[in-house]
């Protein structure tokens, strides 16, 4: 019992009590001063709890429990800590202002900041504290583009078998999550009938001599589109004559057609107008086998004199053909005039073919071939010694990883079981190559711990690595100077690593990245599958389409390519067109098929979120959807996917029967009802701001005969007017968007969802990208150098979902 | 139809009767004598056959008005008129496990996983994925062995591409009723071409016997290298991945029993070759599309390639839009119609199409002679959607039909429930006639009572 302090003396002990009684606050005071200096608990009491006393309890009490969302049941870090997303959430709302929500008082901006940046640090303090949990990555099944890539660099074959297969089932938004990636019975099937299909091409029994056939490219033609050139590459068999041809189609008029093979001159044909003469122009080459570029150029040239007589005479024999036609048939006079006036569409090159070949060279040993035989001995003189080493190595690089002896010794006992069976060498060997190819070595990436304890933390081996950098980058199989770098144990060196990466982001193989990583994010693949309404959007076909495509592929290309801010997502002034895409946003002076930069002031168009692309895959075939926009800019850009809406809810009605007026006119519905208004207050401002885009991209000024109403409030109160403003807050919310990218990105790179130990690694990249200018490389190389890259966790069979 | 020991071939026979669009004649042979000894005397074998539509159905147009075998064809009905005797319209089957159940929205994922399983899904977007066995794979799992093809799974709609289908689930949910184990779906082929290889091989497997069984041979011997290289992996690995391989050596045993039957069948000169053109890949229009696939499992089941099949018209939750019948606007967006009649005028539209294509089928299965009686005699067919309404999403009240099995049930007429009875009720019933009597599925409460009665 410590000797009482002056302020009491020792006979007043039994007052003491009295004196402790009488005076609480004196005692409740003492103890904060000595624990302050011990454990955080108390300064949860001290800067958090006060703060959610006087701005949240009021809503997010037990008993009132707004949003589902309870704030006054913590009492201390630890808790804080158990449900760090919860917290997270309330920083990210807090900071943004939509908390306490508008009519509410706003705490002062200095208490915010300092219970934020508290609740922040102890995250970081615990990020930094615990030991890095890669997480485990299952045994990952290949999915179809990834099958189809591996094929091509392992065997340079040609087609593609994969599109056979069933589709992936997807997780998190991607199509390469181990966990959701299953093998059925049809799946098996197809694996075997495609090892056989491609064992069956790339060694031929003998080479064969192909007979002609027909090779045709006729795109889908828009009846005013001027198209004065087509060009396409072909890819021939074999050595030998080819018949090469291009037609014109549409009204009979004087021009001139040039034809070019691999962008040579070969022919030109200055033509008059003739009726009956067939409208095609030909010529027959003796040409190699492989791919050739055949384009054809029509220009129009003015008339001679006889040629307009002729013109004119044509025209008036026309005219009074169809007179006398509707004459004797009057009550089809509408159909007469229709097809007389397909005559007056301009004229356009319509299609190019190849024929043949003729005269025939036998084909040329595929490449396939001589990837599997190594030993280099042309066909029929392999001798016993091949089979082995041949195997060896082809399964060695279909494993990513060297192949065992016995494992070559079970795939040669195969080989030779064929023969004793009465096939020949080459039959034999493709009983080899089938086997490999559906091995679970081959469809599966799988990583061996090393004989540790279940749940340890290890470094991945080196093949390993060489694998998850190759499908992260490149959706295939590692290529040999990566296989190289394995082999001699040098790919973990960080110098050598950051070497490959860039070797790597500048091969072509990285338009994989471009097309699957870029295709899932920004839901691109779904441009697939719609199919607005011809009536209301007649200038919507196939063509627009892969243009649309073309156009945010190429963007998302640059990023990667120039090394640019990732922040050029949401408002780069510069774009991608070609002359079909150009006319369709408004702008001038393009011309051709090409696809070429152009800059853009971004009053209408910039970065992603205004490309044709995205706005019509986030419309409905008839009118715009704000909701899906809305919602595509949350999941995608802000990485706050909204929950699903309540239950007995239905949507908005097609027609506008009892609602009326614009589209947004008929959404206020939305925040006029509470219900709803808690996620739409949030969602419905973000697909305003884009109603000046139809259900196919093209800007408008009007909806339903009214003007656009495109302003926006946002539940912190920032108003905005239009997409260009929306788009500047978005990008001065850099730090939200470089970790929503951060994420997405991670979860595509690992193959797995994201956890909560994950965060570590995903706040550190998150930091390098602000301090290096928010550049893509900094990005990729900061996943590639993050524990959950790098390290494996040891499979204890608890599974992480 | 002369049999002789010549016709080593057997080929399956369908006549299109009074179809409008285009359809390649079909014939068929019964097996060669060898075995006709067996099969003439062999009874025919039940088939069974479920086939979904999305999105629910305009049911003012659906329910008929009278019960009994004197019912009327409403509007949706009305292409049933040639077989009005060979079916069964029910009224008062329910889903309950399509209901929320406190999980909140996501009922076209839960319609279309409990709809063949009558289990309720578990609400996850992930890769946890799990609700129950379908009905066609319990018949599968203990019969499927007799046939090569242990079922057959079609569709008209290629799955969803992004991984959050409706509401929270997963589009593993929406693209398949067919699920083999409750964590893993049998999703269904929407490309003709890719179903008629299946059926009966690529080009290489030529007519040659003696090829085909060495072949087979063959493919069970790498189907060998490949299972022995997979259990040896197995014990370096942990348990999450052993199972992840488990299940790939499980699609392996599969494959292997296929080879095997289909080895026996070349053995004994048994093997299906159809008269009918490789079809070439999907057709742009759905009436054609859908009616190459029916044309494909009616061979396949006339040939007894299989017994089982399941044909998703499209997925659940569709809004694929049928401008060739004068509706432009997406499906699923015109099924919340909000009590509006002409909006519910272009869902009944919809509904007519695809009930078109069905009839067009039970017609063919009609005029297919199989055993001493009729293809559809002996196949027991399920039409519906787990969705009632489509703008309520109710479960109850379902619009379901039974079409053919009239060797076994008693067809041409209404039966209205008096209470609402789980449609897995009905489901064990066509179980037992399979041969696979099972005591629950799902949410079963024992057999359906009305299918044999006289009224």
């Amino acid at each position: 019992m410590p000797e009482p302090k002056r302020l009491l003396s020792i006979p007043d002990l039994h007052n003491l009590k009295r004196f402790l009684r009488a005076t609480p606050a004196l005692v409740l005071l003492a103890l904060p001063l000595v624990a302050a200096q011990n454990a955080p608990p108390d300064a949860f009491a001290q800067t958090v709890a006060p703060f959610v006393q006087k701005n949240c309890a009021l809503c997010h009490s037990e008993q009132t429990k707004s949003g589902g969302l309870v704030l006054t049941k913590y009492h201390d870090t630890a808790s804080l800590i158990h449900d760090r997303d919860v917290w997270e959430k309330v920083v990210i709302r807090v900071r943004a202002g939509e908390m306490p929500p508008k009519g509410m008082p706003r705490p002062a901006p200095a208490q915010l900041a300092e219970v934020t940046n508290w609740i922040d640090a102890q995250f970081a303090e615990l990020d930094r504290t615990t030991k890095p949990d890669p997480g485990h990555l299952t045994a990952h099944r290949l999915n179809r583009v990834e099958y189809n890539n591996t094929i091509r660099d392992l065997l340079a074959v040609k087609f593609k078998p994969a599109a056979d297969f069933p589709a992936d089932d997807s997780g998190y938004g991607f199509d390469n999550i181990g966990d959701a990636l299953s093998v059925s019975p049809v799946l098996m099937e197809k694996y075997l009938a495609a090892a056989k299909k491609i064992a069956t091409e790339a060694i031929p029994l003998s080479l064969i001599t192909p007979k002609p056939t027909r090779l045709r490219y006729s795109p889908e033609h828009l009846a005013k589109e001027p198209r004065p050139e087509l060009d396409h590459s072909f890819d021939l068999p074999s050595e030998g004559d080819y018949d090469l041809r291009a037609s014109v189609n549409g009204r009979q008029d004087s021009f001139r057609v040039q034809l070019l093979l691999d962008g040579k001159e070969i022919k030109t044909d200055d033509v008059l107008i003739e009726k009956d003469k067939p409208r095609g122009y030909e010529l027959r080459l003796h040409l190699p086998p492989g791919e050739h570029s055949f384009e054809a150029i029509l220009t129009h040239r003015d008339p001679t004199p006889e040629e307009a007589a002729t013109a004119a005479k044509m025209k008036a024999d026309d005219e009074a053909g169809m007179a006398k036609q509707i004459a004797k048939h009057p009550e089809d006079e509408k159909q007469i005039r229709l097809q007389h006036a397909l005559g007056e569409t301009p004229t356009y090159m319509d299609s190019l073919e190849i024929k043949g070949p003729f005269n025939a060279s036998p084909v040329p040993l595929p490449e396939s071939y001589k990837r599997i035989f190594l030993c280099g001995h042309p066909i029929g003189q392999h001798n016993k010694e091949c089979v082995r080493s041949n195997l060896a190595q082809l399964a060695s690089l279909a494993y990513r990883r060297p192949a065992t002896s016995a494992e070559v010794s079970k795939l040669t006992k195969l080989v030779s079981l064929g023969e004793k069976d009465g096939l020949n060498f080459e039959q034999s060997m493709r009983l080899g190559v089938e086997a490999v190819l559906v091995s679970p070595q081959f469809l599966y990436r799988l990583e061996h711990d090393p004989k540790a304890d279940p749940g340890a933390v290890h470094p991945i081996g080196d093949y390993e690595l060489a694998s998850r950098l190759s499908y992260f980058l490149w959706s295939s199989m590692p290529d040999p100077q990566l296989l190289q770098l394995a082999a001699e144990k040098r790919l973990t060196d960080s110098a050598v690593l950051h070497a490959q990466v860039r070797r790597m982001l500048l091969d072509p193989k990285a338009a994989a990245l471009i097309d699957n990583f870029a295709g899932q994010w920004l839901e691109l693949r779904n441009l697939d599958s719609i199919h607005p309404d011809p009536v209301q959007f007649p200038e919507f076909d196939n063509q627009l389409r892969q243009a649309m495509y073309t156009e945010t592929r190429m963007f998302f290309a640059s990023v990667v390519e120039e090394d640019r801010s990732i922040l050029d997502f949401i408002d780069a002034k510069y774009t991608f067109v070609n002359e079909r895409l150009a006319k369709f946003y408004g702008i001038p002076g393009v011309e051709g098929n090409q696809f070429r930069r152009v800059e853009v002031d971004g009053s209408e168009r910039s970065g992603v979120l205004t490309q044709a692309s995205v706005l019509a895959i986030t419309s409905y075939p008839t009118r715009t959807s704000p909701v899906l926009r809305g919602k595509w800019i949350m999941e995608n850009v802000l990485n706050t996917p909204p929950p699903p809406p309540p239950p007995g809810v239905g949507s908005l009605d097609e027609k506008g029967g009892p609602l009326s007026g614009t589209m947004r006119q008929q959404m206020e519905r939305h925040r006029a009802n509470p219900v709803c208004a808690g996620c739409h207050v949030r969602m419905d401002p973000l697909g305003f701001a884009l109603e000046n885009y139809d259900a196919v991209g093209h800007w408008r000024t009007e909806d339903a005969s009214q003007p656009i109403d495109s302003t926006g409030v946002l539940p912190s109160g920032k108003k905005f007017s239009g997409s260009a403003e929306l788009k500047a807050i978005l990008a001065a919310n850099r730090n939200a968007f470089a970790e929503c990218l951060t994420e997405k990105m991670m979860i595509y790179a690992l193959g797995r969802g994201l956890e909560v130990y994950d965060r570590a690694a995903t706040r550190k990249i998150v930091a390098n990208l602000a301090s290096h200018d928010y550049r893509f490389s900094t990005l990729i190389e900061g996943i590639i150098e993050s524990a959950p890259f790098q390290l494996g966790r040891a499979d204890e069979g608890n599974k992480t979902e | 139809m002369i049999l002789t020991q010549k016709h080593l071939s057997r080929r399956g026979l369908l006549r299109g009767v009074g179809t409008a669009v285009a359809l390649p004649m079909l014939d068929a042979m019964f097996p060669a004598l060898s075995s006709a000894a067996k099969t003439a005397k062999r009874v025919a074998p039940n088939r069974m056959v479920y086939v979904y539509v999305p999105n629910g159905i305009d049911m003012r147009n659906w329910r008929p008005d009278t019960v009994g075998s004197a019912f009327n064809l409403p509007k949706i009905l009305s292409p049933l008129a040639p077989v009005r005797e060979n079916v069964i319209v029910f009224s008062g089957l329910k889903d309950h496990n399509g209901e929320a159940l406190g999980d909140g929205p996501g009922d076209h994922a839960r319609a279309a996983a409990s709809f063949l399983t009558g289990v309720h899904p578990r609400k996850t977007a992930g890769s946890d994925i799990s609700v129950g066995i379908s009905v066609d794979q319990v018949a599968a799992q203990k019969i499927g062995s007799a046939t090569r093809l242990a079922s057959l799974e079609l569709g008209c709609e290629d799955g969803h591409l992004a991984g959050n289908c409706d509401s929270g689930y997963a589009c593993a949910y929406v693209n398949s009723i067919s699920w083999r184990t409750p964590t893993v779906p049998n999703p269904p082929e929407v490309n003709p071409r890719a179903v008629f290889e299946r059926l009966f091989g690529s080009d290489e497997d030529a007519a040659d016997p003696s090829a085909r069984a060495r072949n087979a041979k063959l493919d069970q011997s790498i189907l060998d290298l490949v299972s022995d290289d997979t259990k040896r992996l197995q014990r370096d690995l942990g348990p999450t991945d052993r199972r992840k391989l488990d299940e790939y050596l499980t699609a392996v045993r599969e494959v292997e029993r296929q080879v095997q039957v289909g080895e026996k069948q070349a053995a004994e000169n048994n093997v299906a070759v159809p008269n009918m053109p490789k079809p070439d890949g999907i057709p742009l229009e759905f009436a054609e599309h859908a009616q190459l696939m029916f044309n494909l499992m009616a061979i396949a089941l006339q040939s007894d390639i299989t017994r089982i099949s399941t044909f998703m018209l499209a997925r659940e939750g569709s809004n694929r839009s049928y401008r060739e019948i004068g509706v432009p606007e997406g499906h699923h967006g015109l099924s919340h119609h909000r009590n509006d009649p002409a909006l519910m005028d272009k869902v009944a539209a919809i509904n007519h199409h695809h009930m078109e294509q069905f009839a067009l089928f039970l017609q063919k299965l009609k005029a297919t002679p199989d055993g001493d009686g009729s293809l559809l005699d002996h196949t027991m067919i399920v039409y519906g959607s787990g969705i009632s309404d489509g703008n309520k999403h109710n479960h109850d009240d379902l619009p379901v039909l039974f079409a053919g099995g009239s060797r076994v049930f008693k067809t041409g007429r209404h039966v209205k429930l008096s209470e609402s009875i789980p449609v897995a009720n009905l489901y064990l019933s066509m179980l037992d006639a399979m041969g696979v009597p099972t005591e629950k599925l799902g949410d079963s409460q024992g057999r359906l009572n009305y299918l044999t009665d006289l009224t």
